[in-house]
């Protein structure tokens, strides 16, 4: 555009990092929180067990639904894994006559009253406290909130192209990317040094940093490119049902049959899938001779998100008909969903995939604040910078402060709220926005170094001392934890402690923050003198 | 130092004038989207194979699509290839997509 390719894409690396660089800032840190969504969610409901088993699951599952919905025309079974302590249940009524049978996709039942939450061991209905649990984090980072939830979509793949147009401009105007992957100089001129951060953090993990944008973007890519659909086929539905084949709608024949024991269908699935495990078990019309049993397989067992399902008989327990292996193309979709959710992540994975993503947080963090600090080297008063320039200061240190704090503010809220108050959940939720926009406010009202170290500060003993606020309210403690062999929750506790100290770190780098002024901003200052 | 005459126009750091930033960033943006919708619709119909593969190659693709083109639009030093590249390459991908649909209906 302007002088050399390098140039332009330097400043469309800029603009396309900068315009959103907050909402991206907040979406990446909910989203890295979202690896460990499971925990978060059993951390955020202390009344709730420890993980179980799938085998233990199910026969407490299948007793509770038996009693409660016996005719009901299907029932939904979610699984725990080894990171979740409930099972999830729904069930759908017997359409009434003249309705439709049976629509697609829809959630079975949940969320309509028909649903309840299992303890995994025992069966019998858990009732934690109303909260959203590490649900709202994952929801979050992909709809938004305070916006109905297409247009929260939209705006999320929105900022998504803006982060996929910043990495590829990024990777064309650094010059010497793979030698500057091990330069980092935090005694130069601060600019370098910011950059040097930057970069590190951008380069590093810059597979990582590609392959979750772009594959965040192909997860709902039916809804931002719906158009190859629509010019291949006149209803979307049929190219739905080629992708997702729904087997013939089962027919109630009448004739009541008890249902075969699920754990034996359960074990049969595992050895069919080699060891897989089982994830979600759907009953079609249970107690009725026509009855079907469909288990689809954990998503996790293979980098593919959808693993395919098998389909027995609900009286018999005989295999009856497998789902069909999908194609070249749907296999690629279903790896990049899967790499997005990582759930195939075992616990090393994982965690090495948490520290990319704050990595990715850390990228956009340092993109932001090497902004103002190349700025402010140019502005032609230091103590008076023009609008933007404030803007864009006041927001870096209301959200890079603010974001964590408020996700910690969540976390608070979960433990000090009055267990039976109303819209205990969304206060929760309430409460880390309000967090935020007070992180904002304050620092518009504190000069810059103050800001950034009282909030960064603010942050870090928000963070810090959850662990301490969970003993004090509640059951669960980091001792208890450990007692009860809970490794997770003690983990967990031992996670915020390091994140706290992390930013008291940050925050405690800021007040000392003396940056060297390059000798050209020197020699600028003399000569305006 | 004696203070620089001000152009006419009013110019963004190094030069390239607001207008022309305007431009390109309204390619960039609902142009590239237009560009990479039209282009992955073809794909979808011109790829041999299941149709619902076809279909799917050419959603997976189209982000990648729409990024160069973004790229593109500010990487192009003659702001008129820009405009003559969308205005060109989007009148035949359209005109190859009705041919298309006009050969061989939709299912």
């Amino acid at each position: 555009m302007n002088g050399s390719l390098r140039q332009s894409m330097a400043w469309l690396h800029t603009w396309s990092g900068l315009l959103f660089g907050w909402v991206l800032f907040a979406m990446f840190l909910t989203g890295t929180a979202s690896y460990f969504r499971p925990e978060i969610t059993r951390w955020m409901e202390p009344e709730t067990g420890q993980p179980a088993n799938y085998e233990t699951a199910i026969t407490g599952a299948v007793a509770f639904l038996q009693q409660k919905a016996p005719n009901a025309a299907s029932w939904n079974i979610t699984l725990p894994d080894e990171r979740q302590s409930v099972v999830r249940v729904a069930w759908r009524p017997e359409a009434k006559p003249g309705e439709p049978p049976r629509q697609r996709g829809g959630r079975g039942g949940r969320g309509r009253g028909m649903d309840a939450t299992l303890d995994a061991a025992t069966g019998q209905p858990v009732q934690p406290r109303e909260t959203r649990g590490g649900e709202f984090f994952y929801r979050f980072h992909f709809q938004l909130h305070y916006v109905p939830v297409l247009y929260g979509r939209w705006l999320a793949g929105a900022f998504a192209m803006f982060m996929l147009v910043a990495i590829v401009s990024g990777v064309i105007t650094h010059k010497r990317i793979f030698k500057d992957f091990f330069t980092f100089r935090p005694s130069k001129a601060a600019q370098r040094s910011w950059l040097d951060a930057h970069n590190v953090t951008a380069v590093l993990a810059l597979p990582f940093h590609a392959m979750i944008t772009y594959t965040g973007l192909v997860t709902l890519m039916n809804m931002y490119m719906p158009w190859p659909v629509m010019a291949n086929y006149q209803d979307s539905q049929a190219y739905f049902d080629t992708l997702f084949p729904a087997g013939d709608e089962v027919k109630r024949s009448g004739v009541a049959a008890a249902m075969t024991p699920l754990p034996a269908v359960l074990e049969h699935a595992s050895q069919t899938w080699s060891g897989g495990r089982p994830w979600i078990v759907t009953v079609n019309k249970p107690g009725d001779a026509n009855s079907t049993i469909e288990v689809s397989r954990h998503s996790g067992d293979k980098l593919s998100y959808r693993n395919g399902s098998l389909t027995y008989s609900g009286v018999t327990g005989e295999l009856l008909s497998k789902s069909p292996e999908p194609g070249a193309a749907s296999t690629t979709g279903s790896v990049m969903y899967g790499l997005h959710m990582g759930r195939f992540a075992e616990p090393l994975l994982r965690w090495i995939y948490f520290l990319c993503s704050l990595a990715g947080c850390a990228m956009v963090a340092t993109g932001l604040v090497l902004w103002t600090v190349k700025r402010r080297q140019q502005l032609p008063d230091p103590a008076r910078p023009h609008l933007g320039f404030r803007l864009v200061e006041k927001l870096n240190i209301g959200t890079i402060a603010g974001v964590p704090a408020g996700m910690a503010a969540m976390l608070w809220a979960n433990r000090l709220l009055p267990l039976g108050m109303a819209n205990r959940s969304q206060w929760e939720i309430h409460a880390m926005f309000i967090t935020w926009l007070a992180m904002i406010l304050y620092a518009c009202f504190r000069p810059a170094k103050q800001a950034w170290t009282e909030t960064l500060a603010a942050a870090a003993l928000m963070v810090a001392l959850l662990p301490l606020v969970s003993a004090a309210t509640t059951q669960r403690s980091l001792l208890s934890a450990a007692q009860q062999g809970d490794w997770a929750m003690v983990a967990f506790d031992l996670t915020l402690f390091a994140l706290g100290g992390l930013i008291g770190f940050c925050a405690w780098k800021a007040a000392r923050y003396a940056p060297r002024v390059s000798a050209k901003r020197v020699r600028l200052t003399e000569e305006a003198a | 130092m004696e203070p620089k005459s001000r152009p006419a126009k009013r110019k963004g750091r190094k030069g390239a004038p607001r207008l022309e930033v305007a431009v390109r960033a309204t390619l960039a943006g609902p142009g590239g989207y237009a560009g990479a919708s039209l282009a992955a619709a073809l794909i979808a119909r011109i790829l041999p194979g299941p149709l619902a593969e076809a279909t799917m190659t050419a959603m997976l693709a189209s982000f990648a699509i729409y990024a160069g083109l973004v790229v593109w639009s500010f990487a192009d030093p003659r702001l008129s290839r820009v405009l003559l590249g969308f205005g060109l390459g989007g009148a035949a991908l359209g005109g190859a997509l009705w041919f298309s649909l006009q050969m061989e209906p939709r299912l």
